[in-house]
């Protein structure tokens, strides 16, 4: 070692790679998937894709808050059903949209916490905790509706998870404010600071005077609530409410998360790489099913995408 | 029966050995010493098959031998009882001697009583008392040294490495372990013992070897040395301006700047009243186990205590917690920095202001650029080599992180700094900036409470010493009074050397 | 420093606290059935309690495999997905034909052991949490399940039916081998080298490589074991079914979890067992029975089951001291 690099100058193409190689396989991602298939990159498809994209990436979201805090969310899914089938809960006109909103998110508020205040004061392993809270809600919800949902969603909620803005899908825009607003929270805000800390290091955390807890049940807070929202989203997307609105968004959040370099281990990755690692995940579905291969070959890449993503960024952060 | 030529070994950033030189015969007690990070625990780690040399060669009984594993060293006969202990803390006491080597009956299965029988053979051996059903996790430090060693001693041991053996255990205790190691010696085993205790050294030791930063210093027959000798090897010649001029004076009459008044934890510090005056660097000295650490996690409002009161500046802290802590102007530098300290996953910068981020905020968001400039300034201040303020921590060296640590608490803190073994895993010449670091915090009216087990550093760094034994204050020294000696004594207690 | 309590004092606490689990839910299980009892005149009768019995056999198989995993502070959530594809695969290649099972049962189950280890050694060479690694590859194989078939497919010989169906002195013959292949296993971890490194492993697996314990080995060994349990819960259901099933597995996955967690293995390794999850399996199961009995809706029984999950893993938290 030469003096030079006991400073820790490390190579410059595998840090490049590790920050940006995500940006750069989405980008080869859509170039190889036009190539293959032309109607990949049509505007309709596109369009497609995005209007996919949004809950799948306003869930990532609050699922990369709670993951860099060390924990994991597996409620998210469950919060999105609970979410949809409270459209239907009230009267079918605009008029309860208020009303819908504000029990959406209490329940959400409700569940972030009790995540939140299990994995903190209560020690239970995060996975096992949104485990617990995601059965109960799942039984809640089925109480609430009997089993099958019914009644019908206020036209506003289909305008926002169908409609268009100047030929813009309203949930896109949603979407992209939330991730604006969002990011600001996680890089520039105090709050963000805090959450790397503790997620990285908790005991330094607590060092530093930092309330570890209050960090973190704030991350299930995030995470939930914009679960609760993704699920009005789509419920609203779909017209039509059943109780497994969002059904596999909990493991896809994490893989799409996991994917954009948000490590499990805590205190790494962002907002960025997380809507990216979504993007990929929506890309490579749409891919397979256009050139026509079985619909199971998404879910067998899928999984290896998983274990290939997360050995990627090991290795890197070994190396 | 072994011996290591030119053996090299380095981490990341730090050269741990270089070119050493090192040789057991059977039948002798070889001690190994030097100060803390001269190498000595890497050396018995290679020797062990748990680190494998980057150059050099190991002959062992007559032939080379490159050791991957521990394993193949402990089929050779080479069985090392290391300071941090290998125990599987929900196994039981019997499961923990024989891990590896349990009983088998004729068919292979494991015989759980005749584990259970032969393991309280051995402790019966080590004549100590305890109960080998007992989760190891629960014992005593002492009963777990014991069992450390009572794993060696099912074996067919040739070669045995103590490393620090008797730092956690009593007086009776350690007659025990000497007794035991003289019995193996007469029976050919080579042991190679490393402590601090010197004395110790020249009551059971044959023959001695001083490292010092990574290198051969000297090998001794122990008749032919003297305990001054050791000290200046182990320490060499540039002790004089190694360490910075203590403070002119210490002003005892103003109020200290921390005071600690009764502070209990259970098991652990039993009332301990300490003061830090403003501008001195007070030594807490004592043995691993002592309480120290722990008095500073109580202190600092991250171990519940019993009771006990925090003062700083005169005002009471209540409820303690390391906030109201900082608040107050009182800072904890921990001793296992990577494990507690550094925010690996984050910049230079952001190690820097993580302690003082209420500087940095106004409303809701955090100003980069302010705190780019701040750890620019810290940066220059310390003299810290990194690639700059959005460098990554985790690559840097000991010395480098220990400056980011510095940097982080003296923009938190203004009136107490609590240092937990400062230099740890810091080289020689970082060692000496942090030194010159430390005085001149304290000559600008910062207190330092400095938690050192170096004995070096304690007593060429305090104004005054405080030392800790069982959890207790047993003395406070000042002025000439602070010497290696009589800190051991308090800090040891023993008889032997009131005799 | 070391303050020896009584003799007789400190056996009764060492007792109390490393079989402290097991006896809570062993209590428990005592408690529900009396409750139980009371509330309801059918439920405590033998043949209801032999009915949850033999119904519990799948989740008792799942959950065996599963316990060893969480002992090495890991987790298999490929087990619902390897159910699946193995019941498929047995259902689809025997066809019914009782010849061809004789040679397609071993393969299959050879195969989930296979596939088991392969999980093991890319935990051990990838260093990713076994959670990542096991949702991978069993996402893999629910989709490859899936190309093989989408609906159930196949049969399984009529004749195999005793294994889930019939009764040998008043016990059924499925879960009776199911309970001794768990004091198998207990056997095995207490009494075999093997065993006995994936509770060292589980305690700390830094202390376990110093030692010489081989990782891989541990790992191979732990998951291999869950995938085969796995394995065999998927033959048994799809034995007890008639048929194989590629959704077969779904649910049992996290709710293989449940059992082992309530049965006092703790999720951060090296402590609990297999006798243990037995038992949590036959409170989760009687539980769900008792709460069909008293006609709470499937929909609250849910909310049950997630409060027992949090009970259970509250319960047994250790408290941490300082900054630990």
């Amino acid at each position: 070692m030469s003096g030079a690099t006991q400073t820790g100058a490390p190579a410059f193409g595998g840090e490049f790679f590790a920050r940006y190689g995500i940006f750069l396989f989405l980008a080869l991602l859509i170039a190889g998937g036009g190539l293959i298939s032309p109607s990949f990159v049509s505007s309709g498809n596109i369009n497609n894709m995005l209007v996919q994209l949004a809950p799948l990436g306003i869930v990532v979201i609050g699922q990369a808050f709670v993951i860099i805090s060390r924990g994991l969310d597996l409620s998210v899914a469950s919060v999105m059903a609970t979410a949809a089938v409270m459209t239907s809960l009230y009267t079918s006109d605009n008029s309860s949209a208020p009303l819908i909103v504000a029990s959406a998110l209490a329940m959400a508020l409700g569940t972030g916490l009790v995540n939140g205040l299990l994995v903190t004061k209560r020690n239970v392993s995060p996975f096992l905790a949104t485990l617990a809270t995601a059965i109960m809600l799942q039984g809640i919800r089925f109480w609430m509706t009997s089993g099958a949902p019914s009644g019908n969603i206020p036209p506003l909620f289909k305008q926002i998870g169908a409609g268009n803005l100047g030929g813009v899908p309203i949930s896109l825009v949603i979407f992209l404010v939330i991730a604006v607003v969002f990011w600001v929270v996680l890089h520039r805000s105090a709050y963000g600071r805090a959450l790397y800390i503790v997620g990285g290091n908790p005991i330094a955390g607590r060092l530093v005077g930092l309330s570890s807890d209050r960090v973190i049940i704030i991350a299930y807070v995030i995470s939930s609530t914009l679960a609760a929202t993704a699920g009005l989203i789509l419920a609203g997307f779909a017209g039509v409410v059943d109780n497994f609105v969002g059904r596999g968004f909990e493991l896809d959040s994490i893989v799409a998360a996991v994917i954009g370099g948000v490590a499990l281990s805590g205190g790494r990755g962002g907002i960025a790489g997380a809507v990216v690692g979504a993007a990929i995940l929506i890309a490579i579905f749409n891919l397979v099913l256009l050139i026509g291969a079985p619909v199971q070959f998404q879910i067998i890449i899928k999984g290896a995408v998983i274990v290939l993503a997360a050995a990627f960024y090991i290795k890197k952060s070994k190396s | 029966m072994l011996a290591l030529t030119g053996i090299e070994k380095s981490f990341p950033g730090v050269k741990a050995l270089s070119n050493v030189d090192f040789e057991v015969r059977a039948g002798e007690v070889h001690a190994l010493v030097g100060e803390n990070g001269a190498g000595k625990s890497t050396l018995t780690k290679i020797i062990g098959g748990a680190y494998t040399p980057d150059g050099g060669t190991i002959t062992y009984d007559g032939t080379a031998r490159r050791w991957n594993d521990p394993a193949a060293a402990k089929a050779a006969g080479i069985h090392i009882i290391y300071q941090e202990f290998v125990l599987f803390p929900h196994l039981s006491v019997a499961e923990n001697i024989f891990k590896g080597y349990e009983k088998k009956t004729a068919f292979g299965l494991i015989d759980h009583r005749a584990t259970r029988r032969a393991a309280q053979e051995v402790i019966a051996r080590l004549g100590v008392r305890i109960d080998v059903d007992e989760r190891a996790g629960v014992l005593s430090v002492a009963d777990q040294q014991m069992v450390e060693i009572a794993k060696a001693l099912i074996h067919d041991v040739k070669l045995l490495i103590l490393d620090e053996p008797t730092a956690v255990l009593s007086e009776p205790e350690v007659e025990l372990l000497f007794d035991l190691v003289r019995t193996l010696r007469a029976e050919g085993v080579g042991v190679i013992y490393i402590s601090h205790r010197l004395d110790e050294i020249f009551e059971l030791c044959d023959r001695v070897t001083v490292l010092k930063d990574g290198q051969h210093v000297a090998t001794r027959p122990i008749g032919e040395t003297d305990h001054d000798e050791l000290v200046s090897l182990m320490v060499g010649r540039e002790i004089e301006n190694y360490f910075p001029p203590n403070a002119e004076a210490v002003d005892m009459a103003v109020p200290p700047v921390l005071h600690l008044r009764n502070i209990s934890v259970p098991d652990r510090v039993r009332n301990v009243t300490l003061s830090v005056q403003p501008g001195e660097i007070l030594g807490l000295a004592g043995l691993i186990g002592a309480g120290r650490t722990e008095l500073a996690h109580a202190a600092f409002g991250v171990l519940d205590h019993d009771g006990g009161e925090v003062f700083v500046h005169g005002q009471k802290v209540d409820p303690v917690s390391p906030g109201a802590m900082i608040k107050a102007g009182v800072g904890y530098v921990t001793e296992d920095r990577k494990g507690q300290g550094l925010f690996m996953n984050l910049d230079v910068a952001r190690n820097v202001t993580g302690a003082s981020l209420g500087e940095f905020v106004s409303g809701w968001m955090i100003s980069g650029r302010q705190e780019i400039k701040a750890a620019k300034t810290e940066i220059d201040n310390f003299a810290i080599r990194c690639r700059g303020p959005l460098g990554d921590v985790d690559k840097l060296s000991g010395g480098n992180q220990q400056k980011i640590i510095f940097g982080r608490w003296t923009r938190a803190c203004h009136a107490a700094l609590v240092l937990d073994e400062p230099t740890r895993g810091v080289d020689v010449g970082a060692k000496a900036e942090i030194y010159k670091i430390m005085r001149n915090l304290a000559n600008e009216g910062i207190g330092i409470l400095m938690i050192s087990s170096e004995l070096q550093e304690v007593v060429g760094m305090s104004d005054r010493v405080a030392v800790m034994r069982e959890g207790r204050l047993s003395g406070l020294l000042e002025g000439p009074d602070i010497t290696e000696e009589n800190i051991m004594h308090l800090a040891a207690q023993t008889d032997r050397e009131a005799a | 420093m070391s303050n020896p309590a009584l003799p007789g004092r400190s056996d009764l606490r060492r007792a109390l606290s490393s079989n402290g689990a097991l006896l809570a839910v062993i209590a428990l299980l005592i408690l529900l059935v009396l409750v139980g009892a009371g509330l309801n005149d059918r439920f405590a009768t033998v043949s209801n309690l032999t009915n949850v019995f033999e119904q519990s056999a799948g989740l008792g198989l799942v959950s065996l495999g599963q316990t060893l995993t969480v002992l090495t502070a890991g987790i298999d959530l490929s087990v619902g997905s390897m159910m699946s594809l193995i019941s498929t695969l047995a259902s689809g290649l025997i066809d019914g034909d009782l010849a061809r099972a004789a040679w397609v049962i071993p393969a299959v189950l050879v195969l989930a052991a296979a596939i088991g280890g392969g999980n093991g050694l890319l935990i051990h060479w990838l260093g990713v949490h076994p959670l990542i690694v096991t949702l991978g590859t069993g996402t893999v194989m629910q989709g490859v399940v899936l190309l093989y078939s989408l609906t159930p497919t196949g049969a399984m010989p009529f004749e195999l039916e005793w294994i889930a169906y019939d009764r040998f002195l008043g016990l059924p013959i499925g879960a009776t081998i199911t309970v001794l292949l768990f004091i198998l296993v207990a056997l095995m971890l207490r009494y075999t080298t093997i065993g006995r490194d994936v509770y060292a492993y589980g305690d700390d697996p830094e202390a376990a490589r110093l030692m010489g314990i081989s990782q891989r080995k541990v790992l191979i060994f732990v998951y291999a074991m869950s995938g085969f349990f796995a394995g065999l819960a998927g033959l048994y259901l799809s034995i007890r079914f008639g048929i194989g099933d590629p959704y077969q597995g779904q649910n049992y996955t996290l709710a293989s979890i449940t059992p082992v967690v309530v049965g006092g293995t703790m999720l951060t390794g090296g402590r609990g067992g297999v006798i243990g999850t037995l038992f949590g399996v036959l409170l989760v199961s009687l539980l769900n029975n008792l709460l069909n009995f008293l006609q709470v809706s499937t929909h609250l029984q849910l909310v049950v089951q997630g409060l027992i999950i949090i009970a259970a893993v509250s319960i047994y938290i250790e408290r941490k001291r300082g900054l630990a």
